[in-house]
């Protein structure tokens, strides 16, 4: 019995990351879909030369957009389309992207994905080719151009004017369908080159203004848990129901919304969702076969955390007072900055002060120094310049009080003097 | 004396594999004296230069070569036929300098093909004249003969036989024996049917009239100054200046076009055309190629290239029988630091050997006193023309004579994309960009509606306004504070650029102030990041600690009128 319940767990798991990652299907912004793929599917029937920007803040579904289209699209590509997808991380420099082109559209300098010729043979061959095809005869070629702005750094920007070229005079018919994240993209375009594209801008945005967020993401969570019955999941009836039935209590808990409203607020986008949910899912095991609010508030706690302070946590005793003897210097100099000796010397006051505190050597507390460095919790403000020794180099302190303050609250066992150290103002 | 020696032995060791230089010493000597003798009794001393080293074979009488096929049977045991080739290469390279290192490579590794191509008989005669006359179908008839030569011993034809190698086919783009094409689709294209339709195709900036309006005084201008030229029988120089997107090269391209035409009725003078464009070039010097494969349909390296053209040019000898119209679109991108390529092109036309004339396009109007040497200004001269930027009027007559026939556009529509076009940059592919977008928007509504001034309204709300404020709108609620704090920071400070920290403690009271749960460092950070990423904000690429600079990107007053709604 233990067994198949365990079976019907672990199969629960993978089918639900399986939904969450591999779910490639595109909800919402109808009316930019459509746009796009009027765009594509008007170059590829009636051999329409078109360009346009896909515009969008990162994670906005921008490529989820384009493959969901494209999928739809896939019929032509075998008779009369190519498709040529650029990067803008991956092609570096017009004379990588030129090789990866002409590889794509296969042409007669290309064999078996190697291409031949020099840089400039390889312009005047493309060209030359593009330039003997015709509307209506030739197939049409679309050029998917993801991270369009590190296109526009390349010299001269010939790539992009030598396809904005061809996209607007009688040759093979080409649709340049660049997408970047980038609002301000065109005006890194050279005057030529804007002059040449269209300026057909396709925005696409986290949210709609008018609808509710909250709500759509209940759904869009609703979608990614709930198990279908009819479907066959290798899952118990009975425990699918089971299941679906919590998430159902779930979506409709106070807690639980006001949570997901709080992530909302933090970030639109469906990736730190994802990621959310995915860290929940893997937390499922045969003793907690629920989907339960406090797994949700302890994720959403993790991903709100503060880095700084998670550090300062773990650092020791000493470490921790040197922070809070530079954290004082900050607030009696007006966050001047400091160097070893300044920090050394102030420390000794305290340390002779409190009889309890170990006295400890100079070097030591110059490693503990020198570790707070490795941390980049402080950072040297000059940087290459070797002539100053090491004590006197001055540096500043790259935390902040309340977070030092967070910090000692939460260790336990610290010693009350350095407690009182640390809440005791100096100015 | 020493010098020489040393030179000497540099040469044999660069030249030589290890098994070669036996076969040197005991044959080069004889073979140089006699392929001399042969070239000497067969040619004139002037025409060195235009022979290459397989004519040169070609011509060598047969009895020579005999002798040395028996020699190498012979000599077979310690070295495969190898020798020959390696001997001729060697021999031309000394004697003739300008041919390039491709060539002689190339002929290294197939030596089939270059021993072949001398046989036929009809090209030798008339070579020296007329060899920058080729066209790849010469070109290809010549490859034939090759193939279906009769005296020869069959060998098979590597290039043709079998898969073509990829080396071969570089060699047969070079030669311009393989025409680029692409490939071509399976099923018939939807045909143009509704108006709306043939209203977009016209509409699309490709398809260009046969005529242009409102360009008839500059047509003018350009087409006195060419025929005056032709007639004339001189070089000469234009640069013509404006805009981008006011049709100077479409104008430039339709009095060659015209002339071109007038030229098969013999009303004016024959003439070659080459059309040249800066941005379509890897590099500057690339010109020289370009401009020597539209004559020839070769492609050589660019310093063959160079020589063969000044030779075309400067020499003599080479005197092309046609004037020459040279169409330099770009020209600013051919202004390199040494101007060597821009004063060649420049300079050309004052020697007045080949009649050359040339027609330099770029945008700014003082380029040649701006950007060019004085010396390259002086021969560009001063025969200028300047395109002015379109104004609404002559917009809307553009627009209106492309829609000649269909009437799915309200003339008010037009006038309003012309007005609105006018007024930022006078650019003709953006007012027919934006009038095919119009038409796409009716087009949705039904195939049959007139496109009125709410599609173009539409089409230009799409096409001309900037997405800032959406974006701010559809920030989350986070964003929209850092927003909001970076802005009462820089009204604070009266500094446009703010740090981080500072920042944060005006988000963590604008937070308080509005009911929002205080976030962390991280978080905050992250955000920024973001609005840093769609340059909403503009950061520091560098450091992301508390002293990253931040810089608003957008006016405070967008971001208020953007919050403000909801």
């Amino acid at each position: 019995m233990k067994n198949l319940s365990d079976k019907n767990v672990l199969n629960l798991r993978k089918f639900l990351k399986n939904n969450i990652l591999n779910n490639s299907d595109f909800v919402g912004h109808e009316d930019e879909r459509q746009q796009v793929f009027d765009l594509l599917h008007r170059t590829i029937t009636s051999g329409e030369s078109n360009s346009a920007l896909l515009i969008g803040p990162r994670a906005s579904g921008k490529t989820t957009l384009v493959d969901n289209v494209l999928r739809d699209l896939q019929p032509y590509f075998s008779s009369d389309a190519i498709l040529v997808k650029l990067h803008g991380l991956i092609h570096t420099d017009d004379r990588i992207a030129l090789k990866s082109i002409t590889a794509q559209m296969n042409l007669e300098n290309a064999v078996d994905g190697k291409v031949f010729g020099s840089f400039a043979d390889n312009l005047t061959f493309l060209l030359a080719c593009l330039k003997s095809g015709e509307r209506g005869v030739s197939k049409s070629i679309i050029f998917i151009i993801e991270e369009f702005d590190l296109f526009c750094s390349h010299h001269n920007q010939t790539l992009l004017y030598n396809l904005f070229d061809v996209s607007q005079s009688a040759q093979t018919p080409i649709c340049v369908l660049g997408i970047t994240c980038r609002l301000d993209v065109i005006e890194l375009l050279e005057k030529r080159v804007k002059s040449r594209f269209s300026h057909r801008q396709i925005f696409l945005f986290l949210g709609n203004d008018n609808e509710n967020h909250l709500d759509q993401r209940l759904a869009r969570l609703q979608k990614y848990f709930l198990v279908p019955i009819q479907q066959s999941v290798d899952i118990a009836p009975s425990f699918k129901k089971q299941w679906n039935s919590s998430v159902h209590t779930l979506l409709k808990d106070r807690n639980f919304k006001s949570l997901m409203q709080r992530l909302i607020d933090l970030d639109l986008s469906e990736r730190s969702l994802k990621n959310i949910l995915l860290l929940v899912v893997s937390e499922l095991n045969n003793d907690n076969n629920k989907l339960a609010y406090d797994t949700f508030l302890r994720q959403v706690e993790l991903f709100e955390r503060d880095e700084t302070v998670q550090v300062l946590q773990d650092l020791s005793v000493l470490e921790l007072c040197l922070i809070i003897t530079m954290k004082h210097h900050c607030e009696i100099y007006d966050n001047q900055p400091m160097n070893f000796e300044m920090v050394f010397s102030r420390y000794l006051k305290f340390a002779n002060a409190n009889s309890n505190i170990q006295t400890v050597e100079r070097p030591v507390i110059m490693k503990a120094f020198e570790q707070i460095e490795n941390l980049e919790l402080i950072s040297p403000l000059t940087t290459g310049n070797s002539t100053v020794q090491k004590e006197y180099q001055l540096f500043k302190l790259l935390v902040l009080p309340h977070q030092i303050t967070e910090a000692v609250k939460k260790i336990t066992g610290l010693p009350t003097e350095v407690t009182q150290y640390a809440n005791s103002s100096l100015v | 004396m020493s010098t020489r020696k040393s030179l000497r032995l540099q040469k044999s060791r660069g030249d030589t594999t290890p098994a070669t230089p036996i076969h040197q010493n005991f044959y080069s000597p004889r073979l140089r004296s006699s392929v001399k003798r042969n070239l000497n009794s067969s040619f004139g001393a002037s025409e060195h230069e235009s022979l290459s080293p397989t004519k040169l074979l070609k011509a060598g009488p047969s009895p020579a070569k005999k002798n040395e096929k028996i020699t190498l049977v012979i000599d077979k045991k310690n070295m495969t036929c190898r020798p020959l080739f390696r001997y001729e290469s060697s021999e031309s390279e000394d004697d003739y300098v300008s041919r390039s290192r491709a060539v002689g490579k190339r002929k290294v590794k197939s030596p089939v093909k270059y021993t072949h191509v001398n046989v036929s008989p009809k090209k030798t005669v008339n070579k020296g004249v007329e060899e920058l006359h080729f066209t790849p179908v010469k070109n290809k008839l010549l490859e034939k003969d090759v193939f279906y030569d009769g005296c020869r011993t069959p060998r098979t034809p590597r290039s043709s036989g079998k898969k073509a190698t990829p080396r071969s086919t570089i060699k047969q783009i070079r030669e311009g024996t393989i025409t680029p094409k692409v490939q071509s689709r399976t099923k018939a294209m939807e045909l143009d049917d509704t108006p709306l339709k043939v209203a977009r195709s016209h509409l699309h900036v490709s398809y260009v009239p046969t005529d242009l309006p409102c360009r008839e005084k500059e047509h003018e201008d350009i087409l006195s100054f060419l025929e005056g030229k032709l007639f004339d029988k001189c070089g000469g120089c234009m640069y013509i200046s404006g805009v981008p997107g006011t049709g100077k090269t479409a104008t430039v391209t339709s009095v060659v076009n015209h002339l071109l035409k007038a030229a098969k009725t013999g009303d004016v003078p024959n003439f070659q055309y080459v059309n040249l464009n800066g941005m379509k070039l890897t590099e500057p010097r690339q010109a020289y190629v370009e401009i020597v494969k539209q004559l020839t349909g070769k492609t050589v390296t660019w310093e063959q290239a160079q020589s063969t053209l000044e030779e075309i040019f400067t020499k003599k000898a080479k005197k092309m029988k046609l004037p020459i119209i040279l169409l330099v679109d770009e020209l600013d991108i051919i202004c390199t630091k040494r101007q060597d390529v821009v004063y060649n092109i420049l300079d050309w036309p004052t020697k007045s050997i080949t009649q050359l004339i040339v027609i330099t396009i770029a945008n700014t109007m003082d380029l040649p006193e701006r950007l060019l040497m004085n010396r390259v200004t002086s021969r560009l001269g001063l025969t200028r023309l300047t395109f002015q930027a379109y104004t609404h009027k002559q917009l809307q007559e553009i627009v209106t004579k492309r829609l000649f026939g269909t009437n799915s556009f309200n003339p008010d529509a037009v006038q309003l994309v012309a007005r609105k076009v006018a007024s930022v940059s006078g650019d003709a592919r953006r007012a027919l960009d934006i009038c095919r977008r119009a038409a796409e928007i009716a087009e949705v509504e039904g195939d049959d509606t007139l496109v009125s001034m709410s599609h173009v309204n539409e089409a230009l709300k799409a096409m001309i306004t900037q997405p800032k404020v959406r974006a701010i709108k559809n920030c989350s609620r986070l964003e929209q504070y850092v927003l909001q704090a970076v802005i009462s920071e820089v009204e604070r400070t009266g500094i446009e650029e703010t740090v981080f920290s500072n920042v944060y403690q005006m988000l963590v009271s604008l937070c308080a102030v509005n009911g929002f749960n205080s976030v962390s460092c991280t978080i905050a950070l992250r955000a920024i990041s973001k609005l840093g990423a769609c340059r909403l904000l503009l950061v520091d690429q560098k450091c992301h600690d508390l002293d990253e600079r931040i810089i608003l990107n957008v006016s405070p007053d967008d971001v208020y009128y953007a919050l403000k709604e909801e």
